[in-house]
C-alpha cells in the first residue's frame, strides 16, 4: 500500500476539554489513486490529512507513506519528507502575496530535487498567461490553480488537498477538479482530497467516510465520474 | 465595551512588541533624565553654595599692598565687599599645596568632614584630593616641611573645579590640593604670604572706576572676574552643557524612537484591518474603534513613562553623580521635577495615542469590503519590482520586502543607524581626547618646564628663555594672554599655519585657540584691553600659530612690554628644556610638558563611566528597536512562514528569505551612523572651545570605526538570533488557519 494509517490517535486539549480528533483510525490507499475523504466538521479529516502530510504528529499509531514511516520522524526529517514527497493545496490557497504566479511556483521548484518545468506546469494548469500577475489580481479559481501548480511542480508522490473547492463557486470548483484529474492522470500522483462536499466523491477511486475520529466506511468507487459529470 | 477585554489577551499575544516598545521609550527618556537631572542638580547646588559661602565677583593682585584701613574706605566708597586673602604655595615633591589663611567675608569654606583647624598642627584640605588619594581625618600630611594632622576636608566656592593653574585645561586632584591652617600657624609658617584681593560688587558699583583707582594707587598685577574664572564658571557651564545635551537628546532620540514606535503601531493596526472592517460592518462607531486602538498604543507610553520616572527617582543619585566626576565632591540634591516626570509619561503616551488614532481613522476611510478582505496597503507599486527578472525568487522576495515596506525598512535602518551613531560617538569622544594629548606636545613647543614667576624680573633668565606673559581681554571680556618672547627664542612653538616661522620681532601672531575664541583672524585689526589698566590697544594680526590648547597672542618681548607699559627687559616666566633650580618664593606656578597629557588622561578617566554608559545605551537602543521591528516583520509574515514550512523549506532557509533583505540596510546604517556621530562630535568640540577653552580635534580612529561596526553588527545579528525561535516556533497548522488570502 502507498499510504497506510494504523490505529492513529490524536488528542487536543486535556482533562474535560480533551477532544479526540483521531481515535484509532485505520486506512490504506494504493499508489496513484484519488481518494476523497468525507466527513462533517470536526470529524478529524483535516487532522488525518495533516498527519499524513507531516504537519503534525500522532499521539499513538503509525503512518507509512511509500514505505517510509512518518511517525517518529524528527522535525528536520519531516521537513525533508514534505519537501520531497508531499504537495499541499488548501481551501484558501495560501499563496505568497508578494510573489507573482510564476514565482509562487518557482519558489518551490528551487528547493525541489527533481522539479517539473515551471512552464510545463503553468501550461498544464492553463495559467501561463497570468504568470506575471500577483495572487490578489486573480480570481479564487485561478488562485487555486496556481496553488495546484505550486504543489505539483516538485512532482510529489502525494498530493493532499484540504477543502480545495470550499471557497469556490461551482464553475471554478469544476475547473479546479478537472486539473486535479489531469495531474493525477498525467503524473500518476496519489491524491487525497478531504471535503464535506459529497458531490466531489464521484471523481474518487476510493471514498472514505470519517466520523468522530474513526474511519466509518471505505468504498471502492466502481462508477468513477469525470469532473464534468459531477453534480456539485 | 466588551471589546476592551481584548487588551490583556492582545498584550499577552504581542508581548515582545510591547516589551521592546516600552524598553525603547524607557531608554530614550532615561538618557534625557540622566543629563537633565545632573545639569539642574549641579546648577541649583552651585547657586546655593555660591550664595551661602559668599563667592567672589572678582579676584585681583597688586604690586603694592593695599593697607587694611584703605580697604574699608574703598568698601564704603564703591559699595563693595573687599577682603585681603593671604596664601602661600609649597611643593612637597609628590604633591603641591596652596595654603590659605581663612577669609572672613568672601570665598568662605564649608567643612565636608571633620572640623576646622583649631590647633597649630592641624590643617584641613580640599575634599577632592582627600577623596582621590583616600586621605582620612586624622591622617598626617607634610606641608612646607612640617607634619600636620588632617582635621577635616572642605569645599570653597572659587575652587569647585580644581584647576591648579588658570592656564590648565583640566582639574588636578591627584597632585595638588588646597589647605587651611590657623591664622597664627599660617603667619608663623609663611609670614604675610602672597596676597590676593577678593571683591563682591554692589548693585550700583562703578566697577571701571573701582579698578582704575586700584590700578592708579597700587598697580594692578592681575584681575580675574568670576565670569572668566574657570574654577567658578565651570560649575554652571558644564551643568548648562548637560542641560543642553538633555534637550538635544530629547529632540533627537525620543523623536526617532517615537517615530519608530509610531510606524510599528501603524503597521500593527493595519494588520488588524479585517477586524476593524468587521467591527465597522457590525456598526461599531468610528470614535469607539479609534479609542479602542489608541488605548492599545498608549500602553508603551504609560508603562514606559511611569517605569522611567520610577527608575529616575531611584537612580537620580547615581545618575547625577556621573555628571559630578569633574568637580570637587559636591553633594547636590538630584531630583526629578514632577513636571518633567509627568511630561515623560504624558508626551509619549499622547504621541502614541494620536498616531494610533490617526491610523485607525485613515483605515476607516477605506472601503469596508476592502478592509474585510485585508487588501488595504497591500497594493504598493513598489512591491511589483523585478516581476520579469530571472533572479532567484528568494532574492526578489527579499527586495520586495525591503522596498515594498518603506516604513518598516526605515525603522530597521533607524535602529542600526542609532546604534552605530551612539556607539561611534562614545568612541569618538575617547579618540578625540586622546588626540589632544598626542597633538599637544608638538603645538606647545620643545620646552619641558614653564616657570611662572611671582614678580616681574630683569636680567639673565637662569639658563632658560625669558617670557613675558600678561592677561588681557577683548571687548566681550574674553580673556587671553599676550606673550612676549625674544627674537632668538627656540623653545616656544612659533610655526605658523602657513608653514613658515612667526616673525615676532615685527608682528603679532594669534594661536588657533585664541582665533576661535575671539573670532579674530590673520589680517584683522584686533582691539583688546589690559585687565589692569583697562587701557585699549589695537594690533594687526600677522599670522596664526597652530595651538588649540593655549589662548594667546605672541610677539616680541619689547612690543608686549610696550603695550603693558613695562620695561622692555621685564619678564615674568622662564621656559626651559631642563629643570631649573629657582628659589621657591620666586615661582608661583610650574607647568611641565607632562601636565597637559596628565590632565587629558584624568579627564578621560573621569568621563569613562559616562562614555561606556552611552555606548551601552546605544547597543540597547539598537537591539530593542531591531527586535521590535523584526518581530513585527515576522508577525506580518507569519502566514508566509508557515506556508514555506508546509512546502518543505528548512527554518534556516525561511529565516534567510524573510529577514535577510534587511542585511542590505546594515552597511548603510552603520556608515551613516558613524558619519553622523563624527558630525555631532565636531559640533560638540566646537562647543568645547567656548566652554573649556580647549580645541579638541574631532577624531574617530579606524580601530574605533571597526569596533563600532562590529558592535552594531553583533547587536543586529543578536536581535535576529533572539527572533529566530519565532520562525522555529511558528505552528504551521494554526498559522494557515489564520491565512485567508
Amino acid at each position: 500500500m502507498f499510504i497506510e494509517v494504523k490505529s492513529a490517535k490524536k488528542q487536543y486539549g486535556t482533562g474535560e476539554a480533551a477532544v479526540y480528533a483521531l481515535d484509532g483510525a485505520d486506512l490504506s490507499i494504493e499508489k496513484g489513486k484519488i481518494c476523497v475523504i468525507l466527513g462533517p466538521s470536526g470529524s478529524g479529516k483535516s487532522t488525518l490529512l495533516n498527519m499524513i502530510g507531516g504537519l503534525d504528529s500522532l499521539d499513538a499509531g503509525e503512518i507509512t507513506v511509500d514505505g517510509q514511516k512518518i511517525t517518529g520522524l524528527s522535525k528536520k526529517e519531516l521537513t525533508a519528507y514534505r519537501k520531497q514527497s508531499v504537495g499541499f493545496v488548501f481551501q484558501f490557497y495560501n499563496l505568497i502575496p508578494d510573489l507573482t504566479v510564476e514565482e509562487n511556483v518557482e519558489v518551490v521548484a528551487e528547493i525541489a530535487e527533481k522539479p517539473l518545468y515551471t512552464d510545463e506546469i503553468l501550461k498544464a494548469l492553463d495559467i501561463e498567461k497570468y504568470r506575471y500577475r500577483f495572487p490578489r489580481e486573480l480570481s479564487g479559481g485561478q488562485q487555486q490553480r496556481v496553488a495546484i501548480a505550486r504543489a505539483m511542480v516538485k512532482n510529489p508522490k502525494l498530493l493532499l488537498c484540504d477543502e480545495l473547492t470550499g471557497a469556490l463557486d461551482t464553475r471554478s470548483s469544476r475547473s479546479v477538479l478537472k486539473f486535479i484529474e489531469k495531474v493525477n492522470a498525467q503524473y500518476g500522483t496519489t491524491t487525497l482530497i478531504i471535503t464535506h462536499n459529497e458531490g466531489i466523491a464521484g471523481i474518487a477511486d476510493v471514498v472514505v467516510r470519517i466520523r468522530d475520529g474513526k474511519i466509518a466506511s471505505y468504498t471502492e468507487n466502481d462508477h468513477k465520474l469525470t469532473a464534468d459529470e459531477l453534480e456539485l | 465595551m466588551k471589546l476592551n477585554k481584548r487588551y490583556a489577551r492582545s498584550i499577552k499575544t504581542d508581548l515582545s512588541f510591547y516589551v521592546s516598545a516600552t524598553v525603547l521609550t524607557m531608554v530614550t527618556l532615561l538618557m534625557f533624565y540622566l543629563f537633565y537631572i545632573a545639569g539642574t542638580g549641579i546648577n541649583k547646588y552651585g547657586d546655593d553654595f555660591f550664595s551661602k559661602y559668599k563667592r567672589e565677583d572678582a579676584t585681583f593682585s597688586t604690586y603694592a599692598e593695599i593697607p587694611d584701613e584703605k580697604l574699608s574706605a574703598l568698601e564704603t566708597k564703591y559699595g563693595v565687599t573687599l577682603e585681603k586673602e593671604r596664601f602661600a604655595a609649597t611643593d612637597e615633591g609628590d604633591y603641591r599645596v596652596r595654603v590659605f589663611s581663612p577669609n572672613e567675608k568672601i570665598d568662605l569654606y564649608e567643612i565636608q568632614d571633620g572640623h576646622a583647624p583649631e590647633k597649630d598642627d592641624e590643617i584641613i584640605i580640599s575634599a577632592g584630593y582627600a577623596a582621590e588619594n583616600n586621605v582620612k581625618v586624622g591622617d598626617r600630611l607634610k606641608v612646607n616641611g612640617k607634619e600636620y594632622s588632617v582635621a577635616g576636608t572642605f569645599l570653597r566656592p572659587d575652587y569647585l573645579y580644581m584647576v591648579e593653574n588658570l592656564t590648565d585645561d583640566y582639574k588636578n586632584v591627584t597632585t595638588f590640593f588646597l589647605a587651611y591652617m590657623t591664622p597664627e600657624e599660617f603667619k608663623d609658617s609663611f609670614g604675610g604670604g602672597s596676597i590676593n584681593y577678593k571683591v563682591i560688587y554692589g548693585d550700583d558699583t562703578d566697577q571701571v572706576a573701582f579698578r582704575k583707582e586700584i590700578n592708579e594707587n597700587y598697580y594692578m598685577a592681575s584681575y580675574l572676574s568670576a565670569d572668566s574664572n574657570m574654577r567658578i564658571t565651570f560649575v554652571h557651564e558644564q551643568a548648562d552643557m548637560f542641560i543642553m545635551s538633555s534637550w538635544f537628546i530629547l529632540v533627537i532620540f525620543p523623536l526617532v524612537t517615537v517615530a519608530l514606535i509610531c510606524i510599528l503601531l501603524g503597521r500593527r493596526i493595519r494588520a488588524e484591518q479585517k477586524l476593524i472592517g468587521t467591527l465597522s460592518a457590525m456598526g461599531y462607531e468610528k470614535t469607539k474603534l479609534m479609542r479602542h486602538y489608541s488605548l492599545f498604543a498608549a500602553i508603551p507610553g504609560v508603562i514606559g513613562g511611569l517605569l522611567t520616572s520610577v527608575c529616575a527617582l531611584i537612580l537620580s543619585g547615581p545618575f547625577g553623580s556621573l555628571g559630578l566626576a569633574d568637580y570637587e565632591p559636591m553633594k547636590p540634591q538630584f531630583t526629578l521635577p514632577v513636571w518633567v516626570a509627568a511630561a515623560g509619561v504624558v508626551v509619549p503616551t499622547l504621541i502614541y495615542w494620536t498616531a494610533a488614532m490617526l491610523r485607525v481613522r485613515k483605515l476607516l476611510k477605506e472601503d469596508v469590503v476592502k478592509l474585510l478582505a485585508g487588501q488595504v496597503g497591500n497594493d504598493a507599486k513598489s512591491r511589483r519590482i523585478l516581476t520579469r527578472s530571472k533572479k532567484k525568487v528568494g532574492f526578489k522576495y527579499a527586495i520586495r520586502q525591503l522596498v515594498g515596506n518603506p516604513g518598516r525598512s526605515f525603522v530597521i535602518f533607524l535602529g542600526i543607524f542609532l546604534g552605530a551613531m551612539i556607539t561611534a560617538f562614545g568612541y569618538s569622544f575617547i579618540d578625540s581626547v586622546k588626540a589632544v594629548g598626542e597633538q599637544a606636545h608638538g603645538e606647545f613647543g620643545t620646552f619641558r618646564y614653564e616657570y611662572v614667576l611671582n614678580t616681574l624680573e630683569k636680567g639673565a633668565p637662569d639658563g632658560g628663555e625669558a617670557m613675558l606673559i600678561l592677561p588681557f581681554e577683548d571687548g566681550d571680556m574674553r580673556r587671553f594672554s599676550l606673550i612676549g618672547l625674544d627674537g632668538d627664542a627656540t623653545l616656544w612653538n612659533l610655526k605658523t599655519t602657513d608653514g613658515g616661522k612667526a616673525d615676532i620681532e615685527s608682528g603679532f601672531y594669534i594661536s588657533t585657540l585664541c582665533e576661535a575664541i575671539c573670532g579674530v583672524h590673520k589680517g584683522d585689526e584686533f582691539t583688546f584691553r589690559s585687565i589692569a589698566t583697562l587701557e585699549e590697544h589695537t594690533v594687526k594680526i600677522d599670522g596664526v600659530i597652530r595651538n588649540g590648547y593655549q589662548n594667546y597672542i605672541v610677539s616680541s618681548r619689547e612690543k608686549i612690554a610696550g603695550i603693558a607699559g613695562l620695561d622692555k627687559e621685564n619678564y615674568n616666566a622662564i621656559l626651559s628644556s631642563s629643570s631649573l633650580d629657582l628659589e621657591k618664593d620666586r615661582v608661583s606656578e610650574t607647568i611641565t610638558d607632562k601636565s597637559f597629557e596628565t590632565q587629558m588622561q584624568n579627564m578621560l578617566n573621569a568621563m569613562s563611566g559616562l562614555i561606556y554608559a552611552f555606548i551601552g545605551i546605544g547597543m540597547i537602543v539598537c537591539v530593542a528597536s531591531l527586535y521590535a521591528t523584526v518581530n513585527t516583520m515576522l508577525s506580518e509574515n507569519r502566514h508566509n512562514i508557515s506556508m514555506l514550512k508546509v512546502l518543505g523549506f528548512e527554518n534556516g532557509r525561511i529565516h534567510s528569505m524573510i529577514i535577510s533583505s534587511n542585511h542590505l540596510l546594515l552597511l548603510p546604517g552603520i556608515a551613516l551612523g558613524i558619519a553622523a556621530a563624527y558630525g555631532i562630535m565636531a559640533w560638540y568640540c566646537a562647543r568645547f572651545v567656548e566652554i573649556e577653552k580647549l580645541m579638541i580635534p574631532a577624531t574617530l580612529k579606524p580601530f574605533s570605526i571597526i569596533l563600532t561596526a562590529v558592535f552594531t553588527a553583533v547587536c543586529y545579528f543578536a536581535s535576529l538570533l533572539l527572533l529566530r525561535r519565532k520562525v522555529d516556533k511558528t505552528n504551521m497548522v494554526e498559522a494557515l488557519k489564520d491565512g485567508r488570502e
